[in-house]
Protein backbone atom coordinates (compact mmCIF):
# COMPACT_ATOMS: atom_id res chain seq x y z
CA UNK A 1 0.00 0.00 0.00
CA UNK A 2 1.51 3.37 -1.05
CA UNK A 3 0.31 5.49 1.82
CA UNK A 4 0.47 4.33 5.17
CA UNK A 5 1.05 7.55 7.26
CA UNK A 6 -0.97 10.33 7.76
CA UNK A 7 2.17 12.55 6.43
CA UNK A 8 2.42 10.64 3.09
CA UNK A 9 -1.19 11.03 2.24
CA UNK A 10 -0.82 14.77 2.99
CA UNK A 11 2.05 14.53 0.47
CA UNK A 12 -0.06 13.06 -2.06
CA UNK A 13 -2.88 15.20 -1.40
CA UNK A 14 -1.44 18.52 -2.01
CA UNK A 15 -0.74 18.73 -5.92
CA UNK A 16 -4.86 17.87 -5.79
CA UNK A 17 -5.16 20.51 -4.00
CA UNK A 18 -3.10 23.03 -5.80
CA UNK A 19 -4.71 21.67 -9.47
CA UNK A 20 -8.14 22.38 -7.86
CA UNK A 21 -7.86 25.77 -5.89
CA UNK A 22 -5.40 27.11 -8.49
CA UNK A 23 -2.70 27.56 -6.06
CA UNK A 24 0.84 26.49 -7.20
CA UNK A 25 2.18 27.60 -3.62
CA UNK A 26 -0.50 26.06 -1.17
CA UNK A 27 1.10 23.66 1.39
CA UNK A 28 -1.43 21.34 3.81
CA UNK A 29 -1.24 21.79 7.21
CA UNK A 30 -3.01 19.10 9.05
CA UNK A 31 -5.29 21.57 11.03
CA UNK A 32 -5.93 23.70 8.00
CA UNK A 33 -9.72 24.26 7.48
CA UNK A 34 -11.30 26.37 4.43
CA UNK A 35 -11.47 29.32 6.26
CA UNK A 36 -7.53 29.52 6.15
CA UNK A 37 -7.21 28.59 2.39
CA UNK A 38 -8.19 31.59 0.13
CA UNK A 39 -10.85 30.14 -3.05
CA UNK A 40 -11.31 27.26 -0.77
CA UNK A 41 -15.34 27.71 -0.60
CA UNK A 42 -18.64 25.09 -0.37
CA UNK A 43 -18.93 25.85 -4.41
CA UNK A 44 -15.53 23.92 -4.85
CA UNK A 45 -15.22 21.81 -2.13
CA UNK A 46 -17.26 18.64 -3.69
CA UNK A 47 -14.90 19.31 -6.81
CA UNK A 48 -12.05 18.89 -4.42
CA UNK A 49 -13.80 15.70 -3.37
CA UNK A 50 -14.09 14.08 -6.47
CA UNK A 51 -10.11 14.94 -7.44
CA UNK A 52 -9.37 13.20 -4.39
CA UNK A 53 -12.15 10.32 -5.17
CA UNK A 54 -10.39 9.87 -8.58
CA UNK A 55 -6.60 10.17 -7.14
CA UNK A 56 -7.01 7.70 -4.52
CA UNK A 57 -9.90 5.70 -6.36
CA UNK A 58 -11.82 6.12 -3.25
CA UNK A 59 -15.44 7.13 -2.40
CA UNK A 60 -16.92 9.13 0.20
CA UNK A 61 -20.26 9.45 1.92
CA UNK A 62 -21.76 12.58 2.16
CA UNK A 63 -21.94 11.99 6.10
CA UNK A 64 -18.43 11.51 5.93
CA UNK A 65 -17.64 14.60 3.76
CA UNK A 66 -20.05 16.98 5.98
CA UNK A 67 -18.18 15.58 9.08
CA UNK A 68 -14.69 16.62 7.95
CA UNK A 69 -13.24 19.65 10.73
CA UNK A 70 -9.98 20.05 8.85
CA UNK A 71 -7.53 18.59 6.38
CA UNK A 72 -6.16 16.37 8.99
CA UNK A 73 -9.17 14.76 9.42
CA UNK A 74 -9.31 14.44 5.29
CA UNK A 75 -6.34 12.80 5.40
CA UNK A 76 -7.30 10.08 7.98
CA UNK A 77 -10.41 9.63 6.51
CA UNK A 78 -8.30 8.75 3.16
CA UNK A 79 -6.07 6.19 5.19
CA UNK A 80 -9.18 4.67 6.38
CA UNK A 81 -10.96 4.20 3.14
CA UNK A 82 -7.31 3.08 1.40
CA UNK A 83 -6.93 0.65 4.76
CA UNK A 84 -10.41 -0.71 4.04
CA UNK A 85 -10.41 -1.28 0.05
CA UNK A 86 -6.75 -3.32 0.28
CA UNK B 1 -44.05 41.11 22.87
CA UNK B 2 -41.88 43.13 20.36
CA UNK B 3 -37.92 42.96 21.39
CA UNK B 4 -38.02 46.53 21.21
CA UNK B 5 -41.30 46.98 24.02
CA UNK B 6 -40.65 48.07 27.15
CA UNK B 7 -42.99 44.87 28.34
CA UNK B 8 -39.86 43.28 26.77
CA UNK B 9 -37.19 44.76 28.67
CA UNK B 10 -38.84 44.93 31.65
CA UNK B 11 -39.71 40.77 31.19
CA UNK B 12 -35.63 40.29 30.36
CA UNK B 13 -34.83 41.97 33.73
CA UNK B 14 -37.23 39.86 35.78
CA UNK B 15 -35.65 36.65 33.68
CA UNK B 16 -32.53 37.72 34.55
CA UNK B 17 -32.78 38.52 37.87
CA UNK B 18 -34.51 35.04 38.96
CA UNK B 19 -31.53 33.13 36.61
CA UNK B 20 -29.13 34.56 38.28
CA UNK B 21 -30.65 33.25 41.88
CA UNK B 22 -31.57 30.35 40.22
CA UNK B 23 -28.80 26.93 40.74
CA UNK B 24 -26.93 26.50 37.63
CA UNK B 25 -28.86 22.56 37.83
CA UNK B 26 -32.06 24.15 37.57
CA UNK B 27 -31.06 26.51 34.77
CA UNK B 28 -32.27 24.59 31.76
CA UNK B 29 -35.56 24.06 33.22
CA UNK B 30 -35.89 27.86 33.58
CA UNK B 31 -34.75 28.68 30.76
CA UNK B 32 -37.47 26.33 29.23
CA UNK B 33 -40.46 27.59 31.23
CA UNK B 34 -39.17 31.49 30.54
CA UNK B 35 -38.86 30.72 26.23
CA UNK B 36 -42.72 29.12 27.18
CA UNK B 37 -43.72 31.70 28.99
CA UNK B 38 -42.07 34.19 25.98
CA UNK B 39 -43.81 31.96 23.06
CA UNK B 40 -47.93 31.97 24.86
CA UNK B 41 -48.02 35.43 24.75
CA UNK B 42 -48.09 35.20 21.58
CA UNK B 43 -50.24 32.18 21.00
CA UNK B 44 -50.69 29.36 23.26
CA UNK B 45 -51.90 27.05 20.26
CA UNK B 46 -48.95 27.29 18.73
CA UNK B 47 -47.41 26.55 22.08
CA UNK B 48 -48.71 23.32 21.77
CA UNK B 49 -47.52 22.90 18.00
CA UNK B 50 -44.16 23.65 19.40
CA UNK B 51 -44.37 20.93 22.15
CA UNK B 52 -45.67 18.72 20.18
CA UNK B 53 -42.79 19.04 17.36
CA UNK B 54 -40.45 19.04 20.00
CA UNK B 55 -41.42 15.79 21.30
CA UNK B 56 -41.97 14.42 18.26
CA UNK B 57 -38.36 15.35 17.20
CA UNK B 58 -36.55 14.25 20.73
CA UNK B 59 -38.21 10.53 20.40
CA UNK B 60 -37.24 10.17 16.43
CA UNK B 61 -33.91 11.58 17.27
CA UNK B 62 -33.18 8.92 20.13
CA UNK B 63 -34.75 6.06 17.59
CA UNK B 64 -32.91 7.15 14.79
CA UNK B 65 -29.12 7.25 17.10
CA UNK B 66 -30.20 3.86 18.05
CA UNK B 67 -29.44 2.26 14.71
CA UNK B 68 -31.59 -0.98 15.17
CA UNK B 69 -29.94 -1.30 11.96
CA UNK B 70 -28.12 1.18 9.13
CA UNK B 71 -31.23 0.85 7.13
CA UNK B 72 -34.61 1.57 9.38
CA UNK B 73 -32.43 4.57 10.65
CA UNK B 74 -32.27 5.74 7.13
CA UNK B 75 -35.72 5.02 6.61
CA UNK B 76 -36.96 6.73 10.05
CA UNK B 77 -34.39 9.90 9.48
CA UNK B 78 -35.66 10.40 5.66
CA UNK B 79 -39.93 10.08 6.83
CA UNK B 80 -39.13 12.62 10.15
CA UNK B 81 -37.55 15.09 7.72
CA UNK B 82 -40.15 14.62 4.76
CA UNK B 83 -42.99 14.88 7.82
CA UNK B 84 -40.92 17.84 9.53
CA UNK B 85 -40.89 19.34 6.08
CA UNK B 86 -44.83 18.71 5.34
CA UNK B 87 -45.33 20.65 8.91
CA UNK B 88 -43.21 23.69 7.60
CA UNK B 89 -44.84 23.90 3.93
CA UNK B 90 -48.19 23.01 5.22
CA UNK B 91 -47.93 26.53 7.05
CA UNK B 92 -46.38 28.60 4.11
CA UNK B 93 -49.08 26.91 1.77
CA UNK B 94 -51.58 28.30 4.17
CA UNK B 95 -50.26 31.63 4.30
CA UNK B 96 -50.54 32.13 0.02
CA UNK B 97 -53.73 30.71 -0.10
CA UNK B 98 -57.12 32.79 -0.74
CA UNK B 99 -59.42 32.97 2.46
CA UNK B 100 -62.07 30.72 3.66
CA UNK B 101 -61.07 27.70 5.88
CA UNK B 102 -57.15 28.40 4.72
CA UNK B 103 -57.27 31.81 6.10
CA UNK B 104 -57.82 31.31 9.58
CA UNK B 105 -54.56 29.13 9.31
CA UNK B 106 -51.82 31.40 11.59
CA UNK B 107 -48.26 30.67 10.64
CA UNK B 108 -46.70 30.05 14.03
CA UNK B 109 -43.98 32.31 15.30
CA UNK B 110 -40.65 31.79 14.72
CA UNK B 111 -41.60 28.80 12.55
CA UNK B 112 -39.28 28.53 10.03
CA UNK B 113 -36.66 28.71 12.49
CA UNK B 114 -37.16 26.12 14.60
CA UNK B 115 -37.81 23.42 12.09
CA UNK B 116 -34.52 23.85 10.73
CA UNK B 117 -33.26 23.58 14.22
CA UNK B 118 -35.45 20.23 14.35
CA UNK B 119 -34.58 18.67 11.06
CA UNK B 120 -30.71 19.50 11.44
CA UNK B 121 -30.87 17.85 14.71
CA UNK B 122 -32.10 14.91 13.17
CA UNK B 123 -29.83 14.78 10.24
CA UNK B 124 -26.70 15.36 12.35
CA UNK B 125 -27.82 12.60 14.38
CA UNK B 126 -28.04 10.37 11.34
CA UNK B 127 -24.63 11.59 10.29
CA UNK B 128 -22.79 10.96 13.33
CA UNK B 129 -21.78 13.77 14.48
CA UNK B 130 -24.19 14.08 17.27
CA UNK B 131 -25.54 11.63 19.59
CA UNK B 132 -29.15 12.06 20.72
CA UNK B 133 -29.80 14.60 22.87
CA UNK B 134 -30.92 12.27 26.56
CA UNK B 135 -31.90 15.19 28.49
CA UNK B 136 -35.65 16.38 27.22
CA UNK B 137 -35.41 19.79 28.77
CA UNK B 138 -32.23 20.62 27.68
CA UNK B 139 -33.51 19.76 24.32
CA UNK B 140 -36.26 21.83 24.47
CA UNK B 141 -35.04 24.42 25.89
CA UNK B 142 -33.22 24.35 22.80
CA UNK B 143 -35.85 24.39 19.97
CA UNK B 144 -37.94 27.23 21.85
CA UNK B 145 -35.01 29.41 23.29
CA UNK B 146 -36.86 32.40 23.30
CA UNK B 147 -34.04 35.02 22.40
CA UNK B 148 -33.53 32.87 18.78
CA UNK B 149 -36.99 31.81 18.12
CA UNK B 150 -38.30 35.00 17.07
CA UNK B 151 -36.10 35.46 13.80
CA UNK B 152 -32.99 32.88 14.70
CA UNK B 153 -29.75 32.71 14.53
CA UNK B 154 -30.28 29.02 13.79
CA UNK B 155 -28.12 27.42 16.32
CA UNK B 156 -26.51 23.83 15.87
CA UNK B 157 -28.05 21.36 18.47
CA UNK B 158 -24.59 20.38 19.14
CA UNK B 159 -23.32 23.68 19.83
CA UNK B 160 -26.00 24.92 22.02
CA UNK B 161 -26.57 21.58 24.27
CA UNK B 162 -23.44 21.92 24.96
CA UNK B 163 -23.31 25.04 26.75
CA UNK B 164 -26.38 23.71 28.96
CA UNK B 165 -26.82 24.47 31.83
CA UNK B 166 -25.06 27.95 31.99
CA UNK B 167 -22.93 28.30 34.41
CA UNK B 168 -22.00 31.95 33.24
CA UNK B 169 -24.22 35.05 32.40
CA UNK B 170 -21.99 37.77 30.38
CA UNK B 171 -24.50 40.72 31.72
CA UNK B 172 -22.42 43.58 30.95
CA UNK B 173 -21.93 42.20 27.00
CA UNK B 174 -25.22 41.27 26.91
CA UNK B 175 -26.65 44.70 27.91
CA UNK B 176 -24.40 46.37 25.25
CA UNK B 177 -25.20 43.98 22.06
CA UNK B 178 -29.11 44.36 22.63
CA UNK B 179 -28.90 48.28 23.56
CA UNK B 180 -26.76 48.46 19.95
CA UNK B 181 -29.37 46.49 18.21
CA UNK B 182 -32.37 48.46 20.16
CA UNK B 183 -29.90 51.77 18.95
CA UNK B 184 -29.82 50.51 15.44
CA UNK B 185 -33.20 49.48 14.97
CA UNK B 186 -35.19 52.57 16.18
CA UNK B 187 -33.00 55.09 14.92
CA UNK B 188 -31.19 53.93 11.78
CA UNK B 189 -33.96 50.90 10.09
CA UNK B 190 -37.46 53.16 11.85
CA UNK B 191 -35.86 56.07 9.83
CA UNK B 192 -35.36 54.39 6.58
CA UNK B 193 -38.61 52.59 6.82
CA UNK B 194 -40.99 54.76 5.61
CA UNK B 195 -39.11 56.23 2.51
CA UNK B 196 -38.39 52.64 1.82
CA UNK B 197 -42.33 51.18 2.42
CA UNK B 198 -43.74 54.97 0.54
CA UNK B 199 -41.48 53.67 -2.77
CA UNK B 200 -42.48 50.01 -2.81
CA UNK B 201 -46.03 50.90 -2.06
CA UNK B 202 -46.49 53.82 -4.65
CA UNK B 203 -43.99 51.91 -7.80
CA UNK B 204 -46.22 52.55 -10.51
CA UNK B 205 -46.48 56.40 -9.75
CA UNK B 206 -42.75 57.67 -9.69
CA UNK B 207 -40.22 57.71 -11.88
CA UNK B 208 -36.56 57.82 -12.04
CA UNK B 209 -34.70 59.12 -8.76
CA UNK B 210 -37.67 58.41 -6.36
CA UNK B 211 -37.56 54.60 -7.59
CA UNK B 212 -33.79 54.50 -7.71
CA UNK B 213 -33.86 56.04 -3.83
CA UNK B 214 -35.99 53.03 -3.13
CA UNK B 215 -33.57 50.61 -4.71
CA UNK B 216 -30.90 51.58 -2.86
CA UNK B 217 -32.52 51.93 0.26
CA UNK B 218 -34.45 48.64 0.75
CA UNK B 219 -31.09 46.98 1.21
CA UNK B 220 -29.50 49.38 4.05
CA UNK B 221 -32.61 49.12 6.14
CA UNK B 222 -32.86 45.53 5.72
CA UNK B 223 -29.45 44.72 6.48
CA UNK B 224 -29.73 47.15 9.96
CA UNK B 225 -33.33 45.92 10.74
CA UNK B 226 -31.89 41.96 10.34
CA UNK B 227 -28.79 42.41 11.66
CA UNK B 228 -30.30 44.64 14.95
CA UNK B 229 -32.87 41.87 15.45
CA UNK B 230 -30.12 39.20 15.92
CA UNK B 231 -27.69 41.96 18.06
CA UNK B 232 -30.80 41.79 20.62
CA UNK B 233 -30.60 38.28 20.24
CA UNK B 234 -27.34 37.34 20.40
CA UNK B 235 -27.57 40.08 23.25
CA UNK B 236 -30.30 38.37 25.10
CA UNK B 237 -28.80 34.95 24.85
CA UNK B 238 -25.38 35.99 26.27
CA UNK B 239 -27.41 37.21 29.64
CA UNK B 240 -28.86 33.90 29.61
CA UNK B 241 -25.13 32.18 29.36
CA UNK B 242 -25.64 31.19 25.57
CA UNK B 243 -23.15 32.43 22.68
CA UNK B 244 -25.43 32.33 19.58
CA UNK B 245 -23.59 32.36 16.30
CA UNK B 246 -23.11 35.50 14.67
CA UNK B 247 -25.39 35.94 11.97
CA UNK B 248 -23.45 39.16 9.55
CA UNK B 249 -20.49 40.03 8.53
CA UNK B 250 -20.50 43.73 6.70
CA UNK B 251 -22.38 41.98 3.91
CA UNK B 252 -21.99 45.10 1.72
CA UNK B 253 -18.08 45.18 1.69
CA UNK B 254 -17.78 41.85 0.16
CA UNK B 255 -15.73 41.62 -3.64
CA UNK B 256 -18.06 38.99 -4.96
CA UNK B 257 -21.81 37.78 -4.60
CA UNK B 258 -20.20 34.14 -3.22
CA UNK B 259 -18.31 36.23 -0.63
CA UNK B 260 -21.68 38.08 -0.24
CA UNK B 261 -23.44 34.66 0.66
CA UNK B 262 -20.47 34.18 3.19
CA UNK B 263 -21.69 37.07 5.24
CA UNK B 264 -24.93 37.31 4.43
CA UNK B 265 -27.85 35.35 6.96
CA UNK B 266 -24.87 33.09 7.58
CA UNK B 267 -26.70 30.87 9.93
CA UNK B 268 -29.10 29.88 7.29
CA UNK B 269 -26.79 29.89 4.50
CA UNK B 270 -24.59 27.36 6.60
CA UNK B 271 -27.79 25.44 7.02
CA UNK B 272 -28.76 25.46 3.37
CA UNK B 273 -24.95 24.47 2.76
CA UNK B 274 -24.76 21.23 4.82
CA UNK B 275 -28.07 19.83 4.73
CA UNK B 276 -29.43 20.97 1.09
CA UNK B 277 -26.51 22.27 -1.42
CA UNK B 278 -23.36 19.73 -0.03
CA UNK B 279 -25.75 16.45 -0.22
CA UNK B 280 -27.27 17.69 -3.06
CA UNK B 281 -23.56 18.58 -4.64
CA UNK B 282 -22.51 15.16 -3.63
CA UNK B 283 -25.24 13.64 -5.54
CA UNK B 284 -24.57 15.51 -8.50
CA UNK B 285 -20.76 15.36 -8.31
CA UNK B 286 -20.11 13.55 -11.85
CA UNK B 287 -22.21 15.17 -13.74
CA UNK B 288 -19.68 18.19 -14.19
CA UNK B 289 -20.89 21.53 -14.20
CA UNK B 290 -24.59 21.10 -14.89
CA UNK B 291 -24.32 19.20 -11.52
CA UNK B 292 -23.09 22.45 -10.05
CA UNK B 293 -25.85 23.96 -11.73
CA UNK B 294 -28.17 22.24 -10.65
CA UNK B 295 -27.19 22.20 -7.14
CA UNK B 296 -26.66 26.02 -6.86
CA UNK B 297 -30.56 26.53 -8.13
CA UNK B 298 -32.16 24.54 -5.85
CA UNK B 299 -30.33 25.67 -2.49
CA UNK B 300 -30.72 29.52 -3.58
CA UNK B 301 -34.40 28.77 -4.92
CA UNK B 302 -35.05 26.89 -1.33
CA UNK B 303 -33.29 30.23 0.02
CA UNK B 304 -36.11 32.48 -1.79
CA UNK B 305 -38.93 30.23 -1.04
CA UNK B 306 -38.09 29.73 2.97
CA UNK B 307 -39.11 33.21 3.29
CA UNK B 308 -42.23 32.07 1.45
CA UNK B 309 -43.72 30.67 -1.30
CA UNK B 310 -44.14 33.66 -3.28
CA UNK B 311 -43.46 34.42 -7.19
CA UNK B 312 -41.03 37.67 -5.75
CA UNK B 313 -39.46 35.17 -3.38
CA UNK B 314 -39.01 32.37 -6.18
CA UNK B 315 -37.20 35.18 -8.45
CA UNK B 316 -35.30 36.25 -5.65
CA UNK B 317 -33.43 32.64 -5.21
CA UNK B 318 -33.11 32.25 -9.41
CA UNK B 319 -31.80 35.29 -9.63
CA UNK B 320 -28.73 35.07 -7.02
CA UNK B 321 -28.69 31.22 -8.44
CA UNK B 322 -27.76 32.90 -11.78
CA UNK B 323 -25.42 35.13 -10.04
CA UNK B 324 -23.75 32.64 -8.53
CA UNK B 325 -23.56 29.94 -11.59
CA UNK B 326 -21.48 32.66 -13.29
CA UNK B 327 -19.52 33.08 -10.51
CA UNK B 328 -18.40 29.87 -9.50
CA UNK B 329 -17.66 29.04 -13.50
CA UNK B 330 -15.60 32.21 -13.75
CA UNK B 331 -13.46 32.57 -10.74
CA UNK B 332 -10.62 30.95 -11.63
CA UNK B 333 -9.98 33.11 -15.08
CA UNK B 334 -10.91 35.77 -12.80
CA UNK B 335 -8.24 34.75 -10.34
CA UNK B 336 -5.68 33.98 -12.95
CA UNK B 337 -6.50 37.33 -14.48
CA UNK B 338 -5.53 39.63 -11.66
CA UNK B 339 -2.20 37.20 -10.41
CA UNK B 340 -0.58 38.51 -13.21
CA UNK B 341 -1.81 41.94 -12.77
CA UNK B 342 -1.22 42.46 -8.91
CA UNK B 343 -2.01 46.38 -9.43
CA UNK B 344 -5.46 46.28 -10.27
CA UNK B 345 -6.07 44.16 -7.30
CA UNK B 346 -7.27 46.95 -4.73
CA UNK B 347 -9.62 48.08 -8.03
CA UNK B 348 -10.93 45.17 -8.45
CA UNK B 349 -12.24 44.43 -5.53
CA UNK B 350 -13.63 47.84 -5.04
CA UNK B 351 -15.55 47.51 -8.07
CA UNK B 352 -16.32 44.16 -6.90
CA UNK B 353 -17.84 45.71 -3.67
CA UNK B 354 -19.83 48.23 -6.04
CA UNK B 355 -20.65 45.89 -8.54
CA UNK B 356 -21.91 43.20 -5.46
CA UNK B 357 -24.06 45.82 -3.57
CA UNK B 358 -26.16 46.51 -7.01
CA UNK B 359 -26.56 42.63 -8.02
CA UNK B 360 -27.61 42.34 -4.22
CA UNK B 361 -29.87 45.56 -4.38
CA UNK B 362 -31.42 44.10 -7.53
CA UNK B 363 -32.47 41.03 -6.53
CA UNK B 364 -34.07 42.61 -3.14
CA UNK B 365 -36.49 44.56 -5.72
CA UNK B 366 -37.81 40.91 -6.22
CA UNK B 367 -37.88 40.47 -2.61
CA UNK B 368 -39.65 43.50 -1.32
CA UNK B 369 -41.89 44.60 -4.00
CA UNK B 370 -45.39 43.74 -3.39
CA UNK B 371 -45.34 41.62 -7.06
CA UNK B 372 -43.50 40.44 -10.08
CA UNK B 373 -44.81 43.44 -12.14
CA UNK B 374 -43.73 46.08 -9.79
CA UNK B 375 -40.35 44.45 -9.41
CA UNK B 376 -39.97 44.96 -13.66
CA UNK B 377 -41.67 47.92 -13.58
CA UNK B 378 -39.28 49.61 -10.71
CA UNK B 379 -36.03 48.28 -12.23
CA UNK B 380 -37.62 49.54 -16.00
CA UNK B 381 -38.21 52.78 -14.97
CA UNK B 382 -35.57 53.44 -12.83
CA UNK B 383 -33.53 55.14 -14.87
CA UNK B 384 -35.80 57.37 -16.54
CA UNK B 385 -37.63 60.91 -16.00
CA UNK B 386 -34.33 62.54 -14.76
CA UNK B 387 -35.52 65.45 -15.93
CA UNK B 388 -37.71 65.37 -12.81
CA UNK B 389 -35.04 64.56 -10.68
CA UNK B 390 -35.77 67.38 -7.81
CA UNK B 391 -39.44 66.90 -7.93
CA UNK B 392 -39.55 63.16 -7.49
CA UNK B 393 -36.72 63.58 -4.70
CA UNK B 394 -39.02 66.53 -3.06
CA UNK B 395 -42.06 64.54 -3.79
CA UNK B 396 -40.41 61.60 -1.69
CA UNK B 397 -38.95 63.42 1.09
CA UNK B 398 -42.39 64.96 1.29
CA UNK B 399 -44.07 61.61 1.94
CA UNK B 400 -41.55 59.99 4.19
CA UNK B 401 -40.37 62.68 6.06
CA UNK B 402 -36.83 64.67 4.62
CA UNK B 403 -35.90 64.29 8.47
CA UNK B 404 -36.19 60.57 8.77
CA UNK B 405 -34.27 60.21 5.62
CA UNK B 406 -31.28 61.92 6.68
CA UNK B 407 -31.18 60.54 9.66
CA UNK B 408 -31.64 56.92 8.33
CA UNK B 409 -28.77 57.68 5.61
CA UNK B 410 -26.31 59.27 8.00
CA UNK B 411 -27.18 56.64 10.68
CA UNK B 412 -26.27 54.17 8.35
CA UNK B 413 -22.55 56.32 7.70
CA UNK B 414 -22.01 55.80 11.46
CA UNK B 415 -23.23 52.16 11.47
CA UNK B 416 -20.21 51.35 8.91
CA UNK B 417 -17.94 53.08 10.54
CA UNK B 418 -18.52 51.32 13.94
CA UNK B 419 -18.54 48.13 12.30
CA UNK B 420 -15.50 48.81 10.95
CA UNK B 421 -13.20 50.30 13.70
CA UNK B 422 -14.73 48.26 16.01
CA UNK B 423 -14.47 50.83 18.96
CA UNK B 424 -16.00 48.57 21.45
CA UNK B 425 -13.26 45.95 21.12
CA UNK B 426 -10.17 48.62 21.07
CA UNK B 427 -11.96 50.10 24.76
CA UNK B 428 -11.70 46.55 25.76
CA UNK B 429 -7.94 46.54 25.06
CA UNK B 430 -7.63 50.46 26.31
CA UNK B 431 -9.59 50.24 29.75
CA UNK B 432 -7.10 48.36 31.60
CA UNK B 433 -4.54 51.19 30.81
CA UNK B 434 -6.42 54.28 30.65
CA UNK B 435 -6.34 56.97 33.59
CA UNK B 436 -9.76 55.38 36.02
CA UNK B 437 -10.83 59.37 35.28
CA UNK B 438 -11.39 58.16 31.26
CA UNK B 439 -12.96 55.08 32.85
CA UNK B 440 -15.86 56.85 34.80
CA UNK B 441 -16.01 59.20 31.97
CA UNK B 442 -16.70 56.21 29.34
CA UNK B 443 -18.59 54.29 31.42
CA UNK B 444 -20.66 57.40 32.59
CA UNK B 445 -21.29 58.17 28.64
CA UNK B 446 -22.31 54.63 28.23
CA UNK B 447 -24.80 54.19 30.92
CA UNK B 448 -26.45 57.32 29.52
CA UNK B 449 -26.24 55.71 25.65
CA UNK B 450 -28.54 52.69 27.93
CA UNK B 451 -30.53 55.50 29.51
CA UNK B 452 -31.52 57.31 26.56
CA UNK B 453 -32.08 54.10 24.54
CA UNK B 454 -34.95 53.28 27.47
CA UNK B 455 -36.85 56.69 26.86
CA UNK B 456 -36.67 56.37 23.08
CA UNK B 457 -38.40 52.83 23.78
CA UNK B 458 -40.73 54.77 25.90
CA UNK B 459 -41.46 57.38 23.39
CA UNK B 460 -41.39 55.66 20.12
CA UNK B 461 -44.57 55.63 18.54
CA UNK B 462 -47.38 52.25 18.92
CA UNK B 463 -49.63 50.73 16.57
CA UNK B 464 -50.03 51.22 13.27
CA UNK B 465 -46.90 53.79 13.59
CA UNK B 466 -44.55 51.01 14.61
CA UNK B 467 -42.35 48.93 12.30
CA UNK B 468 -42.15 45.65 13.18
CA UNK B 469 -38.84 43.63 12.27
CA UNK B 470 -38.66 42.71 8.61
CA UNK B 471 -37.56 39.06 9.83
CA UNK B 472 -39.86 38.47 12.82
CA UNK B 473 -42.58 37.21 9.82
CA UNK B 474 -40.76 34.23 8.90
Amino acid sequence: MPFTTRIEVLEALTPVFREVLDDSALVLRENMTAADVEGWDSLNHIDLIVAIEKKFKVRFTTSEVTSLKNVGELADLVQTKLATSH
Amino acid sequence: MSYTSVEFLAYLACAAAAYRLCPVRARSTLLLILSYLFYCTWDIRAAGLLAGATLFTFFAGKSVGDRPSHHRAELTAFLVVCLLTAYLMFFKIAAVMPGGEWGRVVMPLGLSYYTFKLIGYLVDIHWGKIQPEQRLVAFAAYVAFFPQIVAGPIQRAGDFLEQVPPDRMSIPDGVLRIAWGIFKKLVIADSLAPGVAYVFAHVKDLHGAALLTGFYLYPLQLYVDFSALTDIAIGTGLLFGIRSPENFNRPFTASSISAYWRRWHMSLTTWLTDYVFTPLRMATRYAGKIGLAFSITVNMVAIGLWHGLTWGYFTFGLVHSFYLIVDALSVKRRARFLSVRPKLDSLASGLGCILTFHMVALALVFFRARSVGDAAWLLSHALSHWSSLGADLLQLAAAAGSHALVVGIAGYAILEIAERRRPDLWWRRTRPVVPRWVRWSVQSAVVTFLCVGVAMLLAQPSGPNQHPFLYAIF
